[in-house]
């Protein structure tokens, strides 16, 4: 059975190329740059957050010269998710070599067409984006869903990096359970990744930070609403993604995500800019039929068809080109096991005030089997602020509690600090638009020590109340 | 041993790396090269560059007079077609001047010199040089020519001077700092800004003001408190009178510097006053969520008070403010919005690159031309106001040649290299100095090692850095600890590093304003002296070798280059031993102290030293630590 499920996939993928091979359509040339695509019969939206196959009839990369589409790696069974290095002379892709591998995260150089396996992992590596220093992010699928990792690029570099966890080898960059995917490297340094909000718990497609040590991880912008997924960065800083069947965009200047006038139509996510500044797009017309490229230039009412296939959808083209380099981000984590959280001032959140005064925050992590497990409590201070210690590497969440023990306001889903961060956050959920006061926080001026809370406790709250907690 | 600015930190950090090994030894390889043998390009000669920081239009508008700071000259230019008409030299670091209002005078202040240059406009001759306060930054005559208003960096004051002969009348206490000052266009009143805050609670939020004068009576009527800000630059008037603008830094520095996003080190802000305001202050946030404009300076408001414009020497920018938005965004607000990052969507209409470190602004009377002064490139761009966009760059004549100190001070003074263009270098030492507040960094611990910032010059051989003396060079304090705990990005390569520590190591000390001629001491200074070199104290007792001033603040400039244990660890102190500070200009920076819980010099013994483990002092009378204090200023 499963050599016949082979056996149709590559009758299809077949059909796809032949289709390709055969019917060239719009001149991309002008675009400056050849393309590259990923082809599949099937497409499916957001199956990665499910934890599922988002190219369940196979994929294969398409390098479109001058209107005409080849093959990029005819060799290979599969292939999907292209990204080309900074410096345009080598593509990352996940591939299957036969089709019953696993997706692993390969590299082919363009100049002798050379190819080497990057990432060797027990399971699917899907989604490789180059990092900056000789390192690659991308989702590793597991029993919870696709997960966010992080590995050498396979070109190690001259220097000895300033941090373990940025140095050789694997490293986990999102602790929390369910799907995160990476979209995209800012040029910030920071990875652009889509997973389910509230995070760790929840069923709508939102877009996230995170640094590539796993550190500072924090909703992209907190006007959450409908799905939105499938984020480029522009040459102009501003993000753009798909929004529903839309597709919006934030912007430095905004908390809020504004929507793009573009011509009606799906959008799949994965913009490519032009140098001219044109995007090329993976659109269809409606649900059922297939993805194709479409160039639009910014403020026009119509779209230009760039390449289409009657048998497949045509989806996260990019541009074989040298682009910007991100930011390396330096990182600074401790050698620690666990990481210490100040906030400075928990009242403020754009949910309002809060029903009480908070005296004491409460910390839960999660079992294996995912329920919540309280780690125990820390007082609060009339300021807002507070100071805990909590595990490393681990899905975690904070509930504000009043005097008498009741819930004030809780986290609506679960986010991690990494072992040795030291984070500090400006209120509970304020948005990442709400700078900081300056003062000293209180619970600073009573003790520079947090309230250690990275193992179960069952110490009664009204003693941990009353001796300060410290 | 006295713990002056103990931090060392320069808002660059400690560590240990073989990127610093190989900086260190470039640096050593590289000294020894004959000038123009660098690979960069970038030469060794000292040569000396223009330095644009201000500018002023002749009366007529034929001409263009550009304040050249570090030539030390005045260029003077032809308004319309740009080409050099002539080069005037005053005095010594010039960093401001004014016009007369006849348009007959041209007066700078040279403030290394703490002298006024007086320069004939007809035939661009210095027709006078008058003495000054201290560190004289900024100039304005009054509109009926009388009175000349001078604001004195070091001596916190505003002299007021005949403006006929120079003849001091007065002066006025204005805050910390005093640099900038605006007269409204009604001549009424006289606004003073501060790069540096006043002295305030240890670990409290910052105080800086706008001193208010008088400027027909040249009487001190107003200080608008500026809660939270420690360094305030350019301020503008608006033509009508009725809005006043002063660009200035909103530190976070009691928050433990753990990341820069959200605006987590600086803020960069606009202070508005006036009617148009409610005659109340009002602080306006310029950074977005992700893109800041890192150290503002320069303010100009259009005549029709359409636009308002403001430089950003870190970001290399001109922020374009449209006036009545931000007013309505002001008047809708009825709370404080300054910590939203997302209010200068509001009024911000766009933001203009120019080119680096861009200072003062001159705009055209019809307010279509707007010309910024970019120090570091030597090159003015003239901006058309119509559609925001550089319309030209005027190149000043300048060296044909990168040299490494001019490379490692633009490297200084850019905030490119930080987590979205947040803070440079310049952020924490303004104009190379220091900025008087102490930091929380996260390395040493939330809430621990609270470390006072401090002077940058005459930095050689007081190795090593970092009050904790944690720091053994500057390639070390500068390179991957800064990147790590500061910059939260990727830093210069190792020849940019090399190039920031020549030139850090290569800044003097600013002149000595207690110090007599010929090193000669007044009586009080000698006594004071004796009592710094003393090996007995007044009861005849021997003082042990370590607690002598002259044991550990020994040599030249003041300091052993070894740690102590002095007494003033605190609870919160990681450790108590201290890396003995040199004295450099200790009476200018304020507060003292490795993490500046002495507010003043005197206090150090006072307060802080019960025990005399920081020196023998507990035997001396106010006079005597009078005296001490005395000497210690000519160090």
């Amino acid at each position: 059975m499963r050599r016949l499920r082979v056996c149709v996939v590559f009758l299809q993928f077949a059909a796809v190329l032949l289709f390709a091979a055969a019917q060239p359509s719009a001149p991309g040339n002008y675009i400056g740059a050849d393309v590259i695509v990923t082809a599949a019969p099937a497409y499916v939206p957001l199956a990665e957050l499910r934890g599922q196959e988002r190219f369940p009839k196979g994929a294969h990369l398409l390098r479109i010269h001058e209107g005409k589409a080849e093959p990029l790696v005819p060799e290979f069974a599969a292939s999907a998710d292209a990204n080309v290095s900074f410096d345009g002379s080598r593509v990352i892709f996940s591939g299957k070599q036969k089709q019953e591998d696993f997706w692993q995260i390969w590299e082919l150089t363009i100049k002798d067409r050379s190819l080497h396996k990057v990432v060797t992992t027990a399971g699917d590596a899907e989604r490789p984006l180059y990092l900056p220093a000789g390192r690659v992010v991308y989702a590793l699928r597991t029993s919870a869903g696709f997960r966010l990792d992080s590995n050498d690029d396979g070109h190690p570099l001259s220097y000895v990096p300033l941090n373990p966890t940025t140095g050789p080898g694997e490293l986990t960059l999102a602790y929390t359970r369910g799907s995160a995917f990476p979209d995209d490297v800012l040029q910030d340094g920071r990875v652009l990744f889509e997973s389910d909000f509230p995070l760790g718990d929840g069923r709508t497609a939102e877009m996230f930070l995170v640094y590539p040590d796993g550190s500072g991880v924090e909703s992209y912008r907190c006007d959450h609403g409908l799905a939105r997924w499938g984020g480029t960065q522009l040459t102009s800083s501003d993000v753009v993604f798909t929004h529903g069947a839309g597709i919006a965009r934030f912007t430095s200047p905004l908390a809020h995500e504004v929507r793009v006038p573009a011509p009606p139509a799906q959008y799949a996510g994965s913009v490519a800019e032009t140098s001219s500044g044109d995007w090329l797009l993976s659109t269809r017309t409606a649900q059922g039929a297939h993805y194709a490229l479409k160039l639009w230039k910014p403020g026009v009412s119509t779209m230009e068809t760039v390449f289409a296939q009657s048998a497949a959808d045509l989806v996260e083209p990019v541009l074989l080109a040298p682009h910007r380099m991100p930011t390396r981000f330096p990182s600074g984590l401790h050698p620690w096991n666990y990481a210490n959280l100040l906030a400075l001032d928990a009242r403020l959140s754009r949910e309002g005030a809060l029903p009480g005064m908070p005296t004491l925050v409460r910390l839960e992590t999660q079992d294996e089997a995912g329920k919540a497990v309280t780690m125990g409590t820390a007082p609060v201070e009339k300021d807002g602020s507070f100071f805990i210690q909590v595990p490393g590497d681990k899905p975690i969440r904070i509930a504000l509690l009043d005097a008498k023990g009741n819930v004030l306001r809780q986290e609506h889903g679960w986010f991690w600090s990494r072992g040795g961060e030291q984070r500090i956050c400006v209120g509970c959920h304020t948005g990442p638009e709400r700078s900081s006061d300056n003062h000293v926080p209180e619970v600073l001026l009573h003790s520079t020590t947090p309230v250690d809370l990275t193992a179960v406790r069952s110490m009664d709250l009204a003693h941990r109340a009353a001796t300060g907690g410290r | 041993m006295m713990q002056t600015s103990r931090s060392r930190t320069f808002a660059v950090a400690a560590g240990v790396s073989g990127l610093v090994g190989a900086a260190v030894l470039w640096t050593g390889i590289w000294m020894a090269q004959p000038a123009g043998a660098v690979v960069t390009g970038r030469v060794g000669e000292r040569l000396i560059y223009p330095s644009p920081l201000e500018m002023i239009r002749s009366g007529d508008g034929k001409q263009l007079f550009v304040l050249c700071n570090e030539s030390d000259e005045v260029r003077v230019i032809d308004a319309s077609t740009g080409a050099a008409v002539k080069t005037i030299s005053v005095g010594h670091v010039p960093r401001g001047f004014a016009l007369s209002p006849d348009g007959n005078r041209l007066f700078v202040t040279n403030s290394w010199d703490d002298t006024l240059s007086v320069i004939d406009t007809a035939s661009l001759q210095v027709i006078a040089t008058w003495r000054v306060g201290s560190e004289p930054s900024s100039v304005v005559e009054d509109r009926a020519g009388r009175t000349l208003f001078v604001a004195n960096r070091i001596s916190n004051d505003v002299a007021v001077l005949n403006a006929q002969t120079g003849a001091e009348i007065k002066r006025l206490a204005a805050g910390r700092g005093a640099s900038y000052m605006a007269l409204a266009p009604d001549g009424g009143k006289l606004y003073v800004t501060h790069v540096y805050p006043n002295p305030s609670p240890h670990r409290t939020e910052p105080e800086s003001e706008i001193t208010v004068i008088d400027a027909q009576r040249a009487v001190v009527i107003d200080r608008m408190q500026l809660h939270g800000i420690a360094g305030v630059f350019h301020v503008a008037i608006s033509a009508d009178g009725r809005l006043g603008a002063a660009a200035e830094l909103h530190p976070k520095n009691l928050v433990p510097l753990a990341h820069l996003e959200h605006g987590g080190a600086f803020e960069d802000t606009l202070m508005l006053f006036g009617a148009d305001v409610g005659n109340q202050t009002v602080e306006v946030p310029l950074d977005e969520l992700e893109r800041y404009v890192a150290r503002p300076f320069g303010v100009v408001i259009a005549p029709d008070k359409s636009r308002l414009y403001i430089t950003s020497g870190g970001s290399e920018l001109v922020t374009v403010i449209d006036v009545p938005r931000l007013l309505r965004c002001v008047h809708l607000h009825h709370a404080p919005f300054v910590q939203d990052l997302s209010a200068s969507a509001n009024y911000v209409v766009t933001r203009i690159q120019v080119g680096r470190d861009p200072r003062g602004m001159l705009l055209s009377r019809d307010g279509r031309t707007l010309m910024v002064a970019n120090r570091l490139d030597d090159t003015i761009s003239v901006i058309d106001t119509q559609n925001d966009r550089v319309r030209s760059t005027i190149r000043l004549a300048s060296p044909a040649k990168l040299s490494v100190l001019r490379y490692g001070e633009q490297t200084f003074y850019t905030a490119r290299y930080s987590f979205q263009g947040q803070i440079g270098c310049a952020n924490c030492h303004i104009d190379s100095t220091f900025d008087g507040l102490e930091w929380d960094l996260e390395p040493d611990g939330f809430g621990r090692d609270i470390v006072d910032n401090r002077l940058i010059e005459d930095l050689k051989g007081t190795e090593p850095f970092k009050w904790n003396g944690g720091n053994p060079n500057l390639p070390t304090e500068c390179g991957p600890r800064t990147e790590k705990y500061f910059w939260r990005s990727a830093n210069y390569d190792d020849l940019t590093l090399a190039d920031l520590v020549t030139y850090m190591l290569s800044l003097p000390p600013r002149p000595n304003r207690w110090r007599l001629p010929g090193y000669e001491l007044t009586s009080a200074q000698a006594r004071g002296k004796a009592i710094f070199e003393r090996t007995v104290d007044k009861f005849h007792n021997p003082i042990p070798l370590q607690n002598r001033c002259s044991y550990c603040h020994s040599g030249p400039k003041g300091t052993d280059q070894k740690s102590f244990d002095v007494g003033t660890k605190r609870p919160t102190d990681n450790s108590g031993l201290l890396d003995t500070p040199q004295l450099t200009n200790v009476a200018l920076t304020a507060p003292y102290l490795h993490d500046g819980s002495a507010a003043t010099v005197e206090q150090i013994w006072t307060v802080f030293n019960p025990e005399d483990k920081h020196g023998r002092t507990n035997d001396l009378t106010k006079d005597e630590l009078n005296d001490l204090v005395e000497y210690l200023r000519t160090r």
